[in-house]
């Protein structure tokens, strides 16, 4: 019986040490990331069979275990993989915000500051002055154009190393929840049913982590390993085997990368809608929904600005009486050869129209017999037909010969507009503030009748000048507009107009000759001769500026809904709005995450109070089975003092 | 009962700090810079707005910029030709002056003399710049001279071009005025018809006439009165007629019309009178107006005071009176076309001011709205950043007070 009275004792003190043991682990792990509180498993030892019944025999440590809840820790593991993409993208986006919103750094400003001047040169036409502060401001808009667009290129660049970083992460994680694995199989295999709760623990970290790059799926499998899944299905960590992403270039756009997955030396390229949640997510989607459209806008607004303003100076005359040229360089649009294309054909494109650009890319494919064009936008798709060239959207697409079925390629019609607007001349007398040609009426006119200075048509014209392809090759030839008896009909003579005769006369209409349009109002006289000719001398002239100048209010973008500024504020507009919809909605996923890991904490987490009563717990139980070894003790010294 | 982690005390109370710390210097933020919007994300709908009103607000003030350009260069001309109205008149009293009959020639030179001084200065107005020497009166060819003297009198150079300013968003405001306008193209006569006499012996004096009713098919025709005079019988007088021919067609309208000095001679739509009395054998002509610059008015009234007048015997200065009477027509013609433009130049200074009045409410209105959309509203911050302060203070001595709470203090 005494020797009962010991063991039941020293299991007692045993059980005490593991359990002081296992709360000074819970309280030393307090504060590490992942672990979960452990707890010593005690069951009573089976009695011993007396013939006055069953006698104890202490106590059995069975196990410790760690206290987890697997439905609470996949919850975490959802809701942290949304909140790191969402936090990822609000951070990331933010930056396009501050450097847009910033209003000195805007282009709003200094568009303001160019227009501001061109009505300035329209007040003083010959005033040199006041063209060179048009072309100062025309400069401070392309700095700044120019210098958005390198933030937002230097944007790309950072992000595409945190890409990289991404990945790097993902592979290093992967590798390691594999190695973990193959511990957590070994000693599961050999622990006699006893799990070796800290390796879980790491392994659930690293999973956590790994999960706030990516979102993975994950599965426990029987024999204690766990495999990760990515994407759509595809395995990154099955036992003790860890695939690896890459970074590879984009099979349609050589100037992006792609994520691939490699597995067994083959490498597959991972659709971007399969890679959601967690920071790689964030960052793919920041850089394809965000970024650069907030590039393209940007640079369609430089297309628009710089294309519009060289058309219409190309209609003017400068100030030494030529006729205007192009006052900005203009970026061509950006194409790309399908890395799959397996024909020989060339895709060129042009734009047309800057009043119809998107600020979309879009893809061109071949059938084998029809070509069809996606906006990426949208995914809206356009079928071209079998021939090219064809126009859509603002710009024309052609293509050599030698496309095969199958074949795709990449269209960025506006991507460099941004980037690549210069100007063109630095000398102030190069703005077409005037026209090229002047009606006038000529000083013996009896009659009341007044001629309008006459505007040049729009392009195209009837007989375009093969040297300045926008205006017509007689606009500067001299006609004359003569008035029969009775003058309600007139004869037009010059060249390039036909020398029609009898002409009905309608005041106050068009009267449309070599490339230009005049209109005489009021009441002629018979004999009155009205003179259309070139605007020799005519540095006062200011019509062509007045058209410049009234560019600014007019809807000349977007298929004639919104002027210039109203195209940039358009995309501050919307990067402020998915920045604020990003801050809402990654502060709600934070709460919910704090909940959530509150939630899986309140079963998992280590309480100090709880720790320290079962500090003392355990200290008593320990004292309490000391003191019973010390009472079997003296119960043995009390027998051996008796002597018989 | 729920479990509490001692993490979770830790760590979310850190979260709430955090939050409310960057809920502070948001608003503080805001109070610094004294605008609400600090980036778009703050409010998008608001910054995109005010991005577009901004610009309409800058577009207003350029307007503002224009108008005064434009109000600038009206004035510049309307001073000139105020200067020229002046000129005019007082070469008109010249001219009517020089009608005194007690005059001799010599004294008629003076006033010659006093007109071809006057004819400069016409010129000097006429080629008046705007001060960076830009003509105001060349149309489009503002650094071509637009006057200047050739052998065929002074000629016009620059065109008909008129330069027109944007003062408004949706008006433009013509800024200049073509010299051919003001002083070339101005109809002489009655702005119908020129009468004229012929190289005349009598005294017959023309008056500008009218046109009668019915008025002439127009375009007017040429036509020519030769008078005759046939010696009266003894004691009576000389019976003086008339014949009307049309010139153009050669054909002869009516003959042997008895004349009386005064009455109105009127035939095919036109009407005039003739004075005096005309010798046998004097032609007057009725020819359509045509356009007469007022260098060339002021220039034939100098080479009139310059012709010396024939003996009373050879109709005396019934010619210059003639010539007197046409140029001081001519000159109020001019007169008139110059206050023409001078009415409309008014009209425009006006509606510039007009709107310059409706810009500045705009402009008013602007930025009204702009600071509505973006300017913090200080007591709704200050309220919020006291609110936020103690907020963040009752938690950061909460926290204080709670993560001092331990069972192992009491161990």
């Amino acid at each position: 019986m005494a020797s009962n009275i010991f063991t039941a004792a020293i299991t007692g003190m045993n059980a005490a040490q593991y359990g002081i043991t296992t709360t000074e682990h819970n309280i030393s792990n307090a504060s590490t990331p992942g672990f979960s509180r452990q707890q010593v498993l005690l069951a009573p030892n089976i009695a011993q069979q007396f013939g006055s019944g069953f006698v104890g025999q202490g106590v059995d440590v069975t196990g410790v275990r760690r206290i987890y809840d697997q439905f609470l820790t996949t919850q975490v593991l959802q809701e942290q993989t949304q909140a790191s993409y969402l936090n990822s993208y609000h951070t990331s986006i933010a930056q396009i915000d501050n450097l847009l919103s910033e209003p000195v750094a805007g282009v709003s400003t200094t568009m303001q500051g160019f227009f501001d001047a061109m009505n300035g040169v329209a007040n003083n036409p010959e005033s040199v002055p006041s063209r060179q502060t048009l072309l100062g401001n025309a400069q401070a808009t392309v700095n700044r154009f120019q210098s958005l667009d390198q933030q937002l290129t230097n944007i790309a660049n950072g992000l595409t190393g945190q890409i990289s970083a991404s990945v790097k992460d993902i592979n290093t994680y992967a590798k390691q929840i594999a190695a973990l694995n193959v511990s957590i199989k070994r000693f599961t295999a050999g622990g006699q049913g006893q799990l070796p709760n800290d390796l879980l623990d790491q392994r659930d970290q690293l999973i956590n982590q790994l999960n706030q790059q990516i979102k993975t799926t994950v599965l426990q499998q029987s024999d204690g390993s766990a495999s990760v899944f990515i994407g759509s299905g595809q395995p990154l960590v099955i036992g003790d085997q860890a695939m690896s992403l890459q970074m590879v270039n984009s099979a349609s756009d050589p100037s992006k990368t792609d994520i691939a997955y490699v597995a067994g030396g083959r490498t597959v390229t991972l659709q971007q809608s399969s890679l959601q949640g967690g920071n790689l997510g964030a960052f793919l989607s920041f850089r394809d929904q965000s970024l650069e459209p907030a590039r393209n806008a940007l640079g369609r607004l430089a297309l628009g600005l710089a294309t519009s303003i060289n058309q219409q100076n190309q209609l003017g005359q400068d100030l030494n009486g030529a006729l205007g040229r192009d006052l900005f360089r203009t970026a061509a649009p950006v194409v790309a050869q399908g890395a799959k294309n397996t024909g020989t054909a060339a895709v060129s494109a042009a734009i047309t129209s800057v009043g119809n650009l998107t600020a979309s890319d879009y893809q061109l494919k071949f059938d084998g017999t029809n070509y069809s064009m996606v906006r990426l936008s949208d995914n809206n798709v356009t079928n071209l037909g079998a021939t090219l060239p064809q126009t859509i959207d603002g710009f024309t697409v052609n293509i050599t010969a030698g496309a095969v079925a199958g074949d795709t390629f990449l269209i960025k019609p506006t991507a460099n507009g941004a980037r690549d607007i210069a100007l063109l001349t630095t000398d102030p007398a190069k703005v077409a503030a005037g026209a090229p040609m002047r009606a006038d009426a000529a000083l013996t006119n009896l009659g009341a009748a007044t001629i309008s200075s006459g505007v040049v048509n729009s392009p195209p014209s009837a007989i375009p000048d093969p040297a300045h392809p926008l205006t017509d090759l007689n606009l500067r030839q001299p006609v004359s507009i003569t008035f029969n008896n009775p003058p309600t009909s007139y004869n037009v003579t010059g060249t390039g107009t036909g020398n029609p005769t009898n002409v009905p006369y309608t005041p106050g209409s068009d009267i449309s000759y070599n490339g230009w349009t005049v209109q005489v109002t009021g009441t002629p006289a018979s004999g009155d001769v009205f003179n259309v000719a070139s605007n020799v001398n005519g540095v006062g002239d200011n019509r062509n500026a007045l058209l410049l100048a009234g560019m600014q209010t007019q809807n000349l973008m977007a298929n004639g809904t919104a002027n210039f500024g109203e195209i940039f504020s358009q995309l501050v507009g919307d990067v402020g709005a998915k920045t604020h919809e990003l801050d809402v909605t990654s502060q709600a996923q934070n709460n919910i995450v704090i909940q959530t890991v509150a939630a899986q904490q309140a079963v998992s987490g280590v309480n100090l109070d709880e720790e320290a009563a079962n500090l003392i717990r355990y200290q008593n139980a320990y004292q309490a089975s000391a003191k019973a070894m010390q009472i079997a003790n003296s119960m043995f010294a009390a027998l051996l003092a008796i002597n018989p | 009962m729920i479990r509490i982690s001692s993490s979770t005390i830790f760590n979310s109370n850190v979260t709430a700090m955090e939050q409310q710390q960057s809920r502070l210097f948001q608003t503080q933020q805001q109070l610094a810079s004294g605008r609400r919007i600090l980036t778009a994300a703050d409010d998008p709908v608001a910054a995109a707005r005010a991005l577009v009103i901004t610009q309409s607000d800058a577009t207003n003030t350029q307007y503002t910029t224009n108008r005064n350009s434009a109000r600038n260069i009206v004035s510049l001309s309307e001073s000139a030709l105020q200067g020229v109205t002046t000129l005019i008149q007082n070469v008109r009293t010249a001219a009517v002056d020089a009608g005194n009959g007690s005059y001799s020639d010599s004294d008629r030179r003076i006033i010659a003399a006093q007109l071809s001084g006057n004819l400069q200065e016409l010129l000097g107005l006429a080629n008046s710049t705007d001060g960076a020497g830009n003509f105001l009166f060349s149309g489009l060819q503002s650094k071509t001279q637009p006057f200047s003297e050739t052998a065929a009198g002074v000629g016009y150079f620059g065109d008909g071009g008129q330069r027109n300013i944007q003062v408004s968003a949706s008006h433009q405001i013509a800024s200049s005025d073509s010299g051919a306008d003001v002083f070339m193209r101005i109809k002489n006569g009655n702005g119908s018809f020129v009468t004229q006499p012929g190289a005349n012996l009598g005294t017959g004096v023309i008056s500008t006439g009218s046109l009668a009713n019915p008025p002439p098919v127009l375009p007017l025709n040429n036509y020519s009165l030769s008078f005759t005079v046939t010696p009266g019988l003894p004691g009576a007088p000389d019976v003086t007629t008339y014949d009307v021919t049309d010139t153009t067609t050669a054909t002869v309208i009516s003959t042997g019309n008895a004349y009386t000095s005064g009455q109105a001679i009127s035939f095919s739509g036109v009407q005039f009178s003739i004075q005096g009395a005309p010798a046998n054998g004097d032609t007057f002509t009725v020819t359509p107006s045509v356009n007469e610059s007022i260098f060339k008015t002021i220039s034939d009234l100098i080479a009139v005071l310059n012709t010396p007048s024939p003996p009373a015997a050879n109709g005396g200065t019934a010619n210059l009176v003639n010539s007197l009477n046409r140029g001081l027509t001519n000159l109020d013609n001019a007169l008139n076309t110059i206050s023409t433009t001078q009415a409309s130049q008014g009209l425009r200074l006006n509606e510039i001011d007009s709107l310059q009045t409706t810009g500045d409410q705009l402009g008013l209105q602007f930025k009204q709205t702009l600071s509505h959309l973006q300017d913090v509203d200080y007591n709704k911050a200050i309220s919020e950043l006291t609110q936020q302060q103690t907020s963040l203070q009752a938690a950061q001595q909460s926290f204080a007070k709670v993560s001092n709470l331990s069972l192992f203090n009491y161990l």
